[in-house]
């Protein structure tokens, strides 16, 4: 699935709205805080795409409602903001160094042949890989179904592309108008001096 | 075995044989739209058949042909297209002995029943057609997730039987029945629920990769889980730092922060007519594809541009970090505030202008 231009269209709007939320704060402040609102509101419009359907978009809107509860509240406003953001996720805890012992036991009294442990290293390998993707993935310590790993990644994927090429194009447009100004300033400050 | 068979009743054997792949071909084009009826006057040729299979019994075997025989005879009649799948099975006589042994193969799914399979999978295997294999693909596919849905409890074996009496055939009601059986176990392969079980979830995840390594480029070169595992994390990383590298350019190019519309709907056409990044003559790199962009390294650049009436400096060039510190970033940074410079330069030269005018 590629993001498509209706996606765009509807991430560019809420993200629009979003800065327009976010301009009274931060007129005439340094470019950090401006690109932290940018990003931000980019973020949070992005998941609120979503609805609420996906795990990832949760996570992401709770990480981001508890720096700035009030930018996301307004944001949302209408789609479900106070369920959203007071829902508690699931917390999984689990002390990994007392898992590792008990299970390095577990495997020491197993009689093991050559075949047995290739596959077992091949299963450490892709366990510690979908132990990454969860890291990177929004919400991912709380899927603990590989399927559902992977659905979530597909969507979050997409919805990343959607943002790269909105960011993109409006950034290149900027870039051309500027660029096309400079070059229309040289030739005047040309025109000046002769 | 079979071959026995053909001799005596050779003719009516394959008139018979016939009657069963064009079955197939009406169940492919009836399988939407059925509905599950009930079949009550299946049960004696199932019980026969399954009886047959029980024991392994030559007579039955034959009975059971017969009374296809007799089922082909009264079929005939109703079947449309059945003239060129006449013709095509004709010429597959040799081979249509098989079939209805196949299509029961199809039905069951019992551990010793297994052995049964395998060896007509075998012989099934040297003469298969495009046809069969996508019917019982089709059957294959949604029987799994009629399994599926259904849950673990119709797996025992007895269950299986009872459900496939009970079941109803995905076919024209006229067809008699072959009732298909939920999941086809392969040779050599455990058929208790748990491994069924698993083997449908493996099978959802891998179609599921499938779609990943669509969307992710370069992922067709990886074979392996764990190799496209590493490509999907990559591409996921470098395509949150692109967002934040963007996010950071719009922050200073765009000082007030307004994407207005109707601004935009201008830029934005002539942006996405293009599709590609726009290539301005001095900078063309900063416009780099997720395939070029470095993924090592994460170069962010930290300027702060106090005052543009003020002298402006440009404060820090910081790295979040940098293991491969290429010739390629530093020229991107070059560029980087060349572009900076030049913002600045054109908006004093406007000031300039300005004051002259």
């Amino acid at each position: 699935m590629q993001p498509t231009s209706l996606m765009k269209e509807e991430f560019l709007k809420k993200w629009q709205m979003g800065l327009q939320i976010y301009r009274p704060l931060i007129d005439n402040t340094s470019v950090s805080e401006r690109r932290k609102a940018i990003k931000l509101s980019a973020d949070v419009a992005m998941a609120s795409l979503r609805r609420g359907t996906t795990c990832w978009s949760r996570a992401l809107i709770q990480k981001t409602a508890t720096e700035n509860n009030f930018l996301v509240r307004q944001m949302l406003s209408g789609i479900k903001a106070e369920t959203l953001i007071n829902k508690k996720l699931p917390k999984v805890m689990c002390h990994r160094k007392i898992v590792r012992r008990s299970k390095k036991n577990f495997m020491r009294r197993k009689s093991r042949s050559v075949s047995e442990e290739v596959a077992a290293k091949a299963r450490k390998l892709i366990k510690r890989k979908t132990q990454g993707l969860r890291n990177v993935v929004p919400g991912g310590e709380f899927m603990n179904n590989d399927v559902l790993l992977i659905q979530e990644t597909l969507d979050y994927i997409v919805s990343l592309q959607t943002q790269v090429n909105v960011m993109r194009s409006i950034v290149d447009a900027a870039e051309a108008g500027i660029e096309r100004t400079a070059c229309y300033l040289e030739k005047l400050k040309f025109t000046i001096e002769d | 075995m079979l071959e026995g068979l053909v001799s005596p009743e050779s003719l009516s054997l394959s008139y018979a044989d016939m009657s069963v792949p064009e079955r197939l071909k009406w169940l492919q084009q009836h399988q939407q739209q059925e509905v599950l009826s009930q079949s009550n006057n299946d049960s004696p040729e199932l019980l026969q058949i399954l009886q047959f299979y029980g024991s392994n019994n030559d007579e039955l075997l034959q009975s059971t042909f017969s009374h296809f025989q007799m089922l082909g005879a009264n079929y005939n009649m109703g079947f449309g297209p059945s003239h060129e799948a006449m013709d095509g099975c004709i010429s597959r006589t040799g081979s249509c002995q098989i079939d209805p042994a196949d299509t029961m193969g199809v039905m069951l799914k019992n551990s010793e029943e297994n052995r049964a399979i395998s060896f007509k999978t075998k012989r099934k295997s040297e003469v298969k057609t495009r046809e069969q294999e996508k019917t019982e693909k089709k059957i294959k596919v949604e029987a799994e997730t009629e399994s599926n849905m259904k849950g673990k409890s119709n797996m025992s074996n007895k269950e299986a039987s009872s459900d496939t009496l009970k079941e109803t055939s995905k076919g024209a009601s006229e067809i008699q029945k072959l009732d298909y059986i939920h999941v086809r176990a392969r040779r050599g392969q455990a058929t208790d629920r748990h491994s069924l079980a698993e083997r449908a979830r493996r099978e959802k995840i891998s179609k599921k990769m499938k779609y990943l390594q669509d969307l992710v480029p370069g992922c067709n070169q990886v074979t392996g889980k764990a190799g496209t595992l590493d490509e999907i994390i990559n591409y996921v990383q470098s395509l949150q730092r692109q967002v934040e590298f963007l996010s950071m350019k719009l922050a200073v190019l765009n000082p007030e922060l307004d994407l207005s519309v109707e601004d935009l709907s201008v830029k934005q056409f002539q942006a996405y007519s293009s599709n590609l990044p726009v290539i301005v003559a001095s900078k063309p790199l900063i416009m780099v594809d997720v395939p070029l962009f470095p993924l090592d390294q994460q170069g962010s650049l930290d300027l702060s541009v106090i005052n543009l009436n003020q002298t402006t400096t440009i404060e820090a060039v910081r790295f979040y970090h940098s293991e491969n510190f290429s010739d390629y970033s530093k020229f991107l940074l070059l560029v980087w505030e060349v572009t900076c410079l030049l913002y600045l330069f054109a908006s004093a030269i406007y000031k300039l202008g300005n004051s002259v005018t």
